[in-house]
């Protein structure tokens, strides 16, 4: 499964690069351009031979107006800076400056409208970039034409005329993808500057949680959601905690990746109720305190302060959960699917009564249950 | 012979280098590089200077860092937020940080140096889970009430299957408008009042990407919004409690909007709804997404601009300036370059004085055109020859400089190019651009009368004609200070909502 995934991406490639080098039986070269979200031609670079005939189609899969320059080699920034300064001239101009740098144009082109240009390729051997020169997309929104008789391109990743971005194609990176399967555990670099040592969080979007989510890493190789949405632990996971490389790229919609495996998910309408142990309480979001650089969530059922810390397991099998409810004055509930749960809970005070703790407000003001997952348990062992 | 090319060379690079240091050293601005700490994604959210001089900054991957420009090094303050988009210091010990979940209040309570406690300060808006649901702000009143601003959710992302808050389907139009910018939770769209107990108020509505909030000195709030499906270009709107400013998504989360598709009304009927933008910046010429706006408070520190405002542009190298003026009850006026090809980067989406009077810009990309960082706009004493204002008068307008200018030039027509066109209020045709800006009737306009001050500081302009409702372009020619300094900037475009007399 996994290699078929991987799998296609690269015969993806294949056929792309052979449509692009597409020579018809009139030896016209074929290449096709499309546009990406976040400012990107589909295609950064290929390849013609000098003096070919090239026919150059431009389809704007955008929701943004974009052009398509073909420059002088090492021109593409004068002219970006060119199409700028045409200030109020640029829109009527397409943002196209009048300047020999310019070899070939398209027009500004609305969502799904395409337009070809055919031309002569340079017979000078030599990189030629082409660019949207709309303000501001110039930047980063470019490729490079290479012109020469061997067909020859530099290395993706080191290829100084494509956006820095796109050095690092997935499609080019398979196999350093095919390691970072391999070692699951391995964590993507998180580019802080500080060291991420467990506990520390991130407030983040996530899976199964609301968009309010928060995730932390503890010590022994262990996490959890715990969302602000709703006041409540969702899931815990063991392994590296989260990936947030599809997040930090920004426009577009995504969630962090756990790496690792979830081992609890609390399937509970609510866990704690205040009074009657069938109603659900109304909850509100407070914030947090770091006690030791672990978060200690502040929230309220039906106006109640609760505060709720949560510790790894020693022996890295669960968590350790503790809760504080100051100012209880009347009994409370914490539930749980004891049935259809492979954790054990350990109570520091209260009796259970079918699948919930009962606890009397004297015993509510602190009490610590300790999750042990069985799942990890009996990993541990084999 | 190779010896006297050399000396020639030699001579050559001393006559071209004595005065480029001396043209450097007379340039009223210079921009400087702020070195930003090793392994930070420099993404900037927001900046503002502490009560001890201090800067303090949010990135986008969570982190709030403070800097000491005297040691120029940077610290830690907190980390872990998402997305923060917004920062306001509070104390040396505390800021406000916006960031995508709620408003929050972030506190270093034991005075180690490092936040301990996170408070919620208001969340009580919703969250669809789409990417382009941003959150800017606060900016502060002089009663102690905050403002937020909330971005809608864009077509090219989706609502997660949990949200947080009530959902209202007719804030998109899923008829015909999966294209359109939309609203299905609350208060998308909206500018909100946060009172001191914490309440969260809806304050105005109608917008699209505010991405920018700013007071001026007389109490004024300002708000950037980008330009979009239903508003032709970039705008800064004057805003105030009750109104609507142009986008229909937000009209749902109105308490006394009936259960029907706000999309689906006639345009006339929501341009009586709307109010106009006091400034539009023209899409492709002056600004495509202008950021923050801030009032310069420095008392002169930064040069002659006192109480005008400072907007960021994302998409160039540029921070635009904005003159405006009382006309029939309104604000409207001018708006103009204030810095380009000065070193200056692009992205520019946050801006603070620091107690120097230096301005201070934090820079961003997250996916779009942009760039990273954050630099610092020096003025150095010597005062440009610029447009100071830009007013109308009864048959023209007044341009008024900041020094006084050459005669010769100033009275010469052939400087001064106008032009006028305006921006459709409607609904936009499905795949068109969301970026595509139409100017209408764009016409030259004739002058038929040039007048100088005696001081020399103040042309007068007369106009064939001035129609309320377009913007009016200038595109100033050679001119000059009196004492040869020339102009710095060119292009000014005043959005002429209403003439004098009406």
């Amino acid at each position: 499964m996994f290699l078929i995934k991987r799998l296609i991406p690269l015969l993806f490639f294949f056929l792309q690069a052979m449509q692009l080098m597409a020579q018809g039986n009139d030896g016209v070269t074929e290449v096709t351009l499309k546009v990406m979200p976040g400012l990107q031609f589909d295609v950064v670079r290929f390849t013609v031979k000098p003096g070919a005939l090239v026919k150059l189609s431009f389809t704007n899969t955008d929701d943004m107006s974009h052009n398509l320059l073909i420059t002088k080699p090492g021109k593409r920034l004068a002219v970006v800076n060119a199409a700028l300064q045409l200030e109020e001239k640029g829109p009527a101009m397409n943002y196209i400056p009048k300047s020999s740098d310019v070899l070939w144009s398209v027009p500004i082109l609305s969502p799904e409208q395409t337009k070809s240009l055919s031309f002569k390729a340079p017979l000078q051997a030599g990189a030629y970039p082409y660019v949207c020169t709309y303000p501001g997309h110039g930047f980063v929104m470019y490729g490079v034409m290479y012109v020469n008789a061997e067909g020859k391109m530099p290395e993706l990743k080191n290829d100084p005329n494509i956006p820095p971005a796109r050095q690092e194609d997935k499609l080019a990176d398979a196999g350093k993808h095919d390691m970072h399967h391999a070692h699951q555990q391995e964590m993507p670099k998180a580019d802080h500057p500080y060291a991420t040592v467990p506990p520390y969080l991130y407030r983040i979007f996530m899976e199964d949680a609301s968009p309010a989510a928060i995730a932390v890493s503890l010590p022994q190789n262990l996490s959890y959601c715990w969302d602000a949405g709703v006041c409540r632990l969702r899931y815990a996971w063991k392994g590296g905690f989260v990936d947030n490389t599809a997040l930090w790229k920004g426009h577009a919609d995504a969630t962090a990746k756990i790496i690792g495996t979830i081992f609890y998910r609390d399937k509970t309408t609510y866990p704690l109720r205040v009074g009657d142990p069938d109603a659900i309480p109304v909850t509100e979001y407070k914030g947090y305190r770091l006690v030791e650089k672990y978060p200690e969530f502040h929230y309220t059922l039906n106006g109640i302060d609760v505060y709720e810390l949560i510790l790894p397991k020693e022996d890295g099998k669960g968590l350790v959960r503790k809760f504080r409810i100051p100012d209880a004055n009347k009994e409370v509930w914490f539930a749980a699917n004891l049935h259809d749960e492979a954790v054990t809970y350990e109570a520091s005070a209260g009796n259970w009564d079918h699948e919930k703790l009962r606890l009397n407000p004297q015993q509510a003001r602190e009490f610590t249950l300790i999750m042990t997952s069985y799942p990890l348990v009996y990993s541990r062992k084999k | 012979m190779k010896l006297k090319t050399l000396a020639c060379l030699v001579i050559l690079f001393f006559i071209s280098a004595v005065p480029a240091d001396d043209k450097k050293a007379k340039e009223a601005y210079t921009v400087e590089n702020i070195p930003m700490p090793e392994g930070l994604t420099s993404e900037t959210g927001g900046i503002d200077f502490l009560p001890d001089g201090r800067l303090v900054a949010c990135f986008i991957r969570g982190e709030v860092m403070i800097y000491n420009p005297k040691s120029r090094q940077w610290t830690l303050f907190a980390e872990g937020l998402h997305e923060p988009l917004g920062i306001m210091a509070v104390s040396n010990s505390e800021v406000l940080v916006m960031q995508r979940p709620e408003l929050t209040r972030i506190k270093d309570t034991d005075g180690d140096g490092k936040a301990d406690v996170y408070e919620k300060v208001t969340d009580d808006f919703g969250l669809s889970g789409n990417y382009h649901e941003f959150n800017y702000g606060p900016v502060k009143d002089k009663k102690g009430n905050l403002f937020i601003a909330l971005n809608t959710a864009s077509p090219g992302g989706a609502v997660r299957p949990e949200i947080r808050g009530k959902f209202n389907p007719l804030g998109r139009d899923l008829q015909t408008g999966l294209y359109e910018m939309y609203a299905v939770v609350p208060y998308r769209g909206w500018v909100m009042k946060v009172t001191p107990d914490g309440k969260l108020h809806p304050y105005a509505s109608g917008m699209r990407s505010p991405n920018g909030l700013g007071f001026d000195q007389e109490g004024n709030l300002f708000v950037t919004d980008n330009q979009s499906d239903w508003v032709e270009t970039s705008t800064l709107y004057h805003v105030k409690e009750g109104n609507f400013y142009g986008h229909p998504a937000s009209l749902v989360w109105n308490k006394n909007w009936p259960a029907k598709n706000p999309f689906a009304l006639p345009i006339n009927e929501l341009e009586q709804l709307r109010t106009k933008a006091a400034v539009l910046f023209p899409q492709g010429i002056m600004a495509n997404s202008p950021s923050q706006p801030l009032c310069d408070v420095t008392a002169g520190k930064f040069g002659p601009f006192k109480g005008q405002l400072f907007i960021g542009e994302m998409n160039r190298d540029r921070i635009v300036r904005v003159m405006l003026e009382k006309v029939g009850g309104e604000l409207q006026g001018a708006c103009i370059p204030f810095i380009d090809g000065h070193g200056l980067r692009k992205g520019n989406n946050r801006l603070a004085f620091a107690p120097d009077g230096s301005l201070w810009v934090g820079q961003i990309a997250f996916g779009w055109s942009g760039d990273l960082g954050i630099q610092r706009i020096v003025y150095n004493g010597t005062p440009p020859a610029d447009v100071y204002t830009m007013t109308l008068t009864k048959d023209g307008f007044d341009l008024s400089f900041t020094q006084p200018m050459n005669k010769t030039e100033a009275m010469n027509p052939d400087n001064y190019k106008f032009r006028h066109y305006y921006y459709k209020y409607q609904r936009k045709a499905k795949n068109e651009g969301a970026d595509n800006s139409r100017q209408l009737d764009v016409q030259d306009v004739a002058i038929t009368g040039i007048k100088l001050s005696s001081d020399q500081k103040k042309v007068s302009i007369k106009l064939s004609a001035l129609k309320p409702g377009y913007v009016y372009e200038l595109k100033l020619g050679n001119l000059s200070s009196k004492e040869g300094t020339p102009l710095a900037n060119k292009l000014i475009c005043y959005t002429l909502n209403k003439l004098l007399n009406n």
